[in-house]
């Protein structure tokens, strides 16, 4: 499935909610939206994975740029709506422990 | 097949735009193997790791170039070939990073070794590269008693 993404503001978040596979071929247009919320210092990004039927090494690789530039500014990059597939990626690359991952949308815009 | 081989062979060019099909492909495939869902998963992340690798650095970025996916199903295993038709990649030249080593890049060669029981690089007749990827075929029964021990 074509990955889709869909920005918006809630909360005083940028939610990034984000459809489909997310690899190779789609990677950089997740990190066009990122960028755009990076380049404004956005103090919250959450990244709404509940649609993300599949993760590689590239879309990893785009959210780790993403988490360590928000460190650099002291933002926050939180995941949720991770399902056990994509789960299982973050913890095969160790990244489980990196990232601040919640449950759900409602627990990441609570931080 | 008169050999007796059991499996699935899929020639495609090095677009990556293809590779979603592929990951369609391996679910239908590994399903019929027997294997789990986290299985199918590690497969499917393997193979795309693996012959994104290929498209990447092999034939770099060029998507007209042939690769081979070959599936094979062992009594109990799975076995998958890809290969491609560039230069031959001397596997210690191939190595991930760190993982400590919190970077963008290079995790890919890192996440098929973790996915999978065997990972090996062997020189093929046509002067490239066959990956090839083996993963023991955990049937849902045995899953299941693993998960309650």
């Amino acid at each position: 499935m074509a990955m889709q993404v869909k920005r918006e503001e809630i909360e005083g978040a940028t939610v990034l909610t984000v459809k489909g596979s997310v690899d190779i071929t789609s990677s950089p247009e997740l990190r066009g939206e990122l960028k755009a919320a990076l380049d404004r210092k956005a103090p919250r990004i959450v990244v709404d994975m509940g649609g993300v039927t599949f993760v590689d090494s590239s879309g990893l690789a785009t959210l780790i740029e993403a988490l360590q530039k928000t460190q650099a500014y002291e933002g926050q990059v939180l995941l949720c709506n991770l399902s056990q597939a994509v789960l299982g990626v973050f913890q095969l690359a160790n990244l489980d422990g990196i990232f601040q991952i919640r449950p759900t949308r409602e627990a990441a815009l609570k931080e | 097949m008169a050999d007796g081989w059991q499996g699935i062979r899929i020639s495609f060019t090095s677009d990556a735009r293809y590779l979603e099909a592929l990951r369609t492909v391996i679910r239908e495939a590994t399903g019929l193997a027997g294997m789990t869902e986290d299985d199918l998963s590690d497969v499917q992340l393997a193979v795309t790791e693996g012959c994104a690798n290929v498209i990447r650095h092999c034939y770099q970025g060029c998507p007209d170039e042939r690769i081979d996916v070959v599936l094979t199903f062992l009594e109990d295993q799975l076995e998958v070939r890809i290969d491609d038709y560039g230069k031959f990649v001397d596997p210690k030249h191939i190595k991930g990073r760190d993982l400590d080593d919190l970077k963008p890049g290079g995790l890919g060669v890192h996440l098929m070794r973790r996915a999978m029981d065997e990972v090996i690089y062997e020189k093929n007749g046509w002067g490239g590269t066959t990956l090839i990827l083996r993963k023991r075929v955990k049937q849902e029964q045995e899953e299941r008693k693993d998960s309650n021990a």
